[in-house]
């Protein structure tokens, strides 16, 4: 549903239309909107996902430390031609010890972004693929990827990927 | 159905508006008092005769003996016959010419959600209309269901009986998927008329204001105010038709609706339709209220709730030069006519029957109903829809296409049955037509069809079988 191909499309070649680069303290301005999208868009399923009033605050935060983070990764997606300087998505990951599973080191994406007319053509794929290649970098020999539990169209998308599920967290509020 | 209250006089001259708008609260007060006359009548004739439609014999009874024929024993025959082969359904009982207009009641006319049981009444009504101008048996079932699965079983439980099925009054967003599930489901026409209904009129009454002020589809810049029912089917029509998606905007009461707007995500899970749109038009991204939407359109077509003064005059001075603009909101429209004609439109349509160029589905649903039942159709696919909006609008031209007449008016009979025939045509095209006849037998199947119910009324009338039209206040329950 979310991928599907528009017809206002930039180009009528089968490449993404997208491009990737590692984000910079300069690009936290332009990928906060998007960040609070996506945490919108996970309050929709479930309400113990509630969206903080202080969370555009905290999101600058996050990612200025992430940006800074050896540990972590994240990319910035710019359009293609005319939107080649339009940050139009990001993904942001971390890498993760597990001290008592082997093996011991795993990427996690935390967030994956893309705004909707740029969700087509392998967009995602080409987000994922990146992401996981970079995180394969500092040393991550599994990918994981956290979503509400409820996003069917995660589920299906990381499913059609080989990912499975592992581990699953369960809430009740207190 | 119709409103007779007399259009709003045109203000002189200037001060114009301080005088149009007074004259226009005048109007207002006296359309509101006209529809509480109209509503008390209903109420008290509703009582009279307890109800609007009921069943009759189509065949004759000479002596309970016949019964042997109609009834047991003789029926079992033709049970078994169509145990053997289904679709004899439609050659040895009514299903041929029945419909079921089901309904939830959760949005009834402008009333809300009232349930099924006040919605009883407006199904009543619509099977009237279903008889009296296509001469389709409708029974009207509201269904006292809380979600939208139990609604979609009960309706496929009962669809064995019937040859089509109408989905009346169902709240938006969820009647898009109880439409598009059922009709992947049924293997008989599913029609929403909110959507469907509204949508084809709208565009046949558009394709001939089109051509009457010298423009094309591909190049019109259009703006659909409200996301609703109506206007989302409108959207996918004129697409269909192609309308160039970069030039179609939507306007809710978000303002424009765009690919970037904020709540676009949470509409990939609430309302895949009008996300589906959201993607697809507003090229070039405009963002804004309405009136950065209608800033040099050429047409607006305003179906939104009815709070007069959604569209103002300065919004049509804004638009291109000799403007198209559909206020279809009901009983008040979004602008007055004489305020859009004063500000430059040239053609305006509303959802009246008072005023000039009404779009009214009632010139769609009867016909499109003959036409799938007589092509005895498993589906109405759009190309059948659109099939009927051209024919409607082709209609318009027997008595001239003009700013003034883009549309036939429910006056304008003959236009009927080559709707009807044409819809037929059209489920024979799509090959969805368990039945294939030619277009000519087509019609004159629909001119039969069409032309009976109201000499069927006629005559139980001049046979006192229906008690005449009392005059003055009725206040007593029929005793008959």
């Amino acid at each position: 549903m979310t991928g599907e191909a528009t017809e206002r499309s930039t180009g009528e070649h089968a490449s993404p239309p997208i491009h990737l680069r590692p984000a910079r303290d300069a690009d936290v301005a332009a990928v906060v909107p998007l960040l609070l999208r996506l945490k919108r868009l996970n309050e929709e399923f479930d309400p113990l996902l509630k969206v903080r009033e202080d969370a555009e605050a905290q999101a600058r935060e996050v990612l200025r430390a992430q940006i800074a983070d050896p540990r972590s990764v994240v990319l910035v997606a710019e359009g293609a031609g005319a939107e080649h300087d339009k940050v139009v998505g990001f993904v942001r990951a971390n890498v993760r010890e597990r001290p008592f599973y082997a093996p011991e080191s795993e990427g996690v994406i935390v967030d994956i972004y893309l705004l909707p007319l740029y969700r087509r053509r392998g967009a995602g794929e080409y987000l994922l693929h990146e992401v996981s290649a970079a995180l394969k970098a500092k040393g991550a020999a599994i990918v994981t990827a956290e979503f509400p539990a409820q996003n069917e169209i995660a589920v299906r998308f990381y499913a059609k990927r080989g990912f499975r599920p592992v581990t699953s967290i369960h809430a009740r509020p207190l | 159905m119709a409103e007779s209250a007399p259009a709003p006089s045109p203000p002189a001259r200037d001060p114009r508006r301080r005088a149009s708008r007074s004259a226009e609260a005048a109007a207002g007060r006296r359309r509101e008092d006209q529809t509480e006359q109209l509503g008390q009548r209903a109420v008290e004739l509703s009582r009279y005769y307890a109800g609007k439609i009921e069943t009759v014999p189509k065949v004759p009874v000479r002596s309970l003996h016949d019964f042997s024929l109609w009834y047991t024993p003789g029926v079992a025959a033709v049970s078994k016959a169509i145990h053997a082969e289904p679709d004899l359904a439609f050659e040895l009982t009514g299903r041929w010419n029945t419909v079921a207009i089901v309904t939830d009641g959760s949005r009834v006319l402008g009333l809300g959600d009232i349930g099924p049981r006040a919605a009883l009444p407006v199904m009543e009504g619509k099977a009237l209309l279903f008889k009296f101008l296509g001469g389709v048996d409708a029974v009207p079932i509201p269904i006292g269901v809380a979600s939208p699965d139990a609604f979609l079983s009960t309706v496929e439980a009962i669809a064995p009986a019937f040859g089509g099925i109408n989905l009346e009054d169902i709240a938006s967003p969820k009647c898009f998927d109880i439409l598009e599930r059922l009709a992947k489901r049924l293997e008989i026409p599913v029609w929403h008329d909110d959507q469907l209904g509204t949508a084809a009129a709208t565009v046949a009454g558009l394709l001939n204001a089109l051509r009457t002020t010298g423009r094309e589809m591909r190049e019109a810049r259009t703006v659909l105010l409200g996301a609703g029912a109506a206007n989302l089917a409108t959207a996918r029509l004129l697409l269909a038709l192609g309308h160039d998606p970069h030039r179609l905007s939507l306007v809710d009461h978000r303002g424009i609706l765009d690919a970037e707007r904020d709540d676009v995500d949470e509409l990939s899970i609430r309302h895949p339709w009008k996300y589906r749109l959201a993607l697809q038009t507003n090229g070039g991204g405009r963002t804004g209220d309405l009136a950065r939407a209608v800033d040099g359109a050429d047409v607006v077509i305003a179906a939104s709730t009815p709070v007069p003064g959604t569209l103002r005059p300065e919004h049509v001075r804004a638009m291109a030069p000799r403007p198209i603009v559909f206020a279809l909101a009901n009983p008040v429209p979004e602008i007055w006519p004489d305020l859009a004609k004063a500000a430059g439109a040239a053609v305006v349509a509303t959802g009246r029957s008072d005023f000039e160029n009404q779009v009214n589905n009632s010139l769609v649903f009867p016909a499109v109903f003959r036409g799938v039942l007589d092509a005895r159709a498993r589906s109405v696919p759009d190309e059948i829809v659109l099939a009927a909006a051209r024919e409607l609008a082709r209609g318009a031209e027997l008595k001239g296409v003009g700013p003034h007449h883009i549309l036939p008016t429910m006056e304008e009979a003959e236009v009927f049955p080559s709707v009807a025939a044409a819809v037929a045509d059209a489920a024979v095209a799509a090959g969805v037509a368990r039945r294939r006849r030619s277009h000519d037998e087509f019609l004159e199947r629909a001119r039969t069809l069409m032309a009976r119910p109201a000499r069927l009324v006629r005559a139980l009338g001049r046979s006192h079988l229906t008690a005449p039209m009392p005059r003055g206040p009725v206040g007593r329950r029929r005793s008959a």
